[in-house]
């Protein structure tokens, strides 16, 4: 999978938007929108609220994980956790990427929003490598990975499953 | 305008899903697609619900005037649904084309769902095509027993490891058949955990949608 690829699957998730103009209601294949009335906030998904900031229409409303406060405590217990613990949503890093990136005007510091993120993520990678490390050295068929997201699954893809798919052959071959 | 963009009366299928419902159904289908070493069932139902209901929007977008706002947000969707639609379809093509003989011969042996008729068609002839190559730029020139062409032997590996997520329960799944230091070994599947596992005991799951691809 590449990382866009999610980044495409995250993008039909709903958020607040407050539009700056009115329109009926848009019958889109995906589901029904609207009625926007201007200055009253609506959910939409998270690409047509991005397209819509693009062409200055709406302002963003973060979803309420994404603030100071919050992600102070994500990162705390995080930390405090072997495990890993559930995240507010299984497509963090991308919303936030998504979100830094196009409605960083709307957001209240954005700057030390986006270091906790990487705070965040940097600790669940560790984490990360630390159990593909025991997984592979206890030589186990199967793990549960309970609350890891897509992208972290997909960021350890390439090396996990390959190396996997060689102990297996190996084993395979040393039992025949 | 309201009228000509709506869509809402194909509520009423024969299956009397709402097309938002078979949008959720061909990204589940996508993303299986793009995870699983084989390829999966052939869903053309769901990918001819789409294809038809992007060719009516597409109808209707070019009636309508360009430069408006809720013209280019409904051109914005059908580009989207149209990318994850083709790269659907390319994925299994790709599968089709690498494992076109073993596949071929699976249909041949009485399993026909996987393939579409198309995708049949196609890979009969993908595989009579490259055949006919090998044999008249290579293998005639060979000696007589080293002629022989084996390209069923290319078939996808059902051992490959796979990330999933359980969506209904199951009991004693059975993870590992094969290894001795595991004989055996069964696990429970409860809804919403996720694992790490090969993909050959979990196969018809992913068909059944009790688990999907992560």
């Amino acid at each position: 999978m590449e990382h866009s690829e999610l980044e495409f699957s995250a993008e039909k998730q709903k958020l607040k938007i407050v539009p700056n103009f009115s329109m009926d209601k848009i019958y889109f294949i995906s589901g029904d929108v609207g009625p926007f009335k201007a200055g009253l906030p609506i959910d939409v998904p998270l690409w047509l609220a991005i397209s819509l900031r693009q062409r200055q229409k709406c302002v963003i409303h973060p979803p309420d994980w994404l603030n100071v406060a919050t992600l102070q405590e994500i990162k705390e217990s995080e930390m405090a956790a072997e495990l890993f613990t559930k995240l507010p949503n299984e497509h963090f890093r991308e919303i936030s990427q998504l979100l830094l990136t196009h409605a960083k005007h709307n957001m209240h510091h954005a700057d030390a929003i986006r270091t906790l993120v990487k705070d965040i993520w940097d600790i669940r990678a560790a984490k990360l490598r630390s159990s593909i490390d025991k997984f592979v050295h206890v030589q186990a068929s199967h793990a549960r990975i309970d609350n890891i997201t897509r992208m972290e699954i997909n960021l350890a893809r390439p090396f996990l499953l390959d190396s996997l798919n060689h102990l297996h052959s190996l084993r395979r071959s040393k039992s025949l | 305008m309201d009228d000509t963009l709506n869509i809402s009366g194909l509520s009423d299928d024969e299956e009397h899903l709402t097309s938002s419902q078979v949008l959720q159904q061909l990204e589940e289908i996508w993303m299986n697609e793009r995870l699983s070493p084989n390829l999966m069932v052939c869903r053309s139902d769901i990918t001819d619900c789409i294809l038809e209901q992007i060719q009516e929007m597409e109808e209707n977008i070019s009636k309508a005037q360009k430069n408006e706002l809720k013209v280019s947000l409904h051109q914005l969707e059908v580009d989207r649904i149209r990318y994850m639609l083709s790269s659907y379809l390319r994925c299994r093509l790709e599968k089709i084309e690498k494992y076109a003989s073993s596949l071929i011969k699976e249909a041949a042996d009485g399993d026909q769902s996987r393939l579409s008729p198309e995708e049949y068609t196609f890979a009969r002839e993908l595989t009579s095509g490259v055949e006919a190559h090998l044999m008249s730029s290579a293998l005639r020139l060979m000696p007589k027993n080293l002629q022989s062409l084996n390209l069923q032997e290319y078939a996808p590996s059902l051992d490959r490891y796979v990330f999933l997520r359980v969506n209904s329960p199951e009991e004693g799944v059975i993870v590992d058949e094969e290894t001795d230091q595991n004989n055996g070994d069964k696990i429970d599947f409860e809804v919403g955990a996720q694992h790490i596992m090969r993909y050959k005991p979990i196969e018809h799951f992913v068909e059944s949608g009790v688990v999907s691809l992560l």
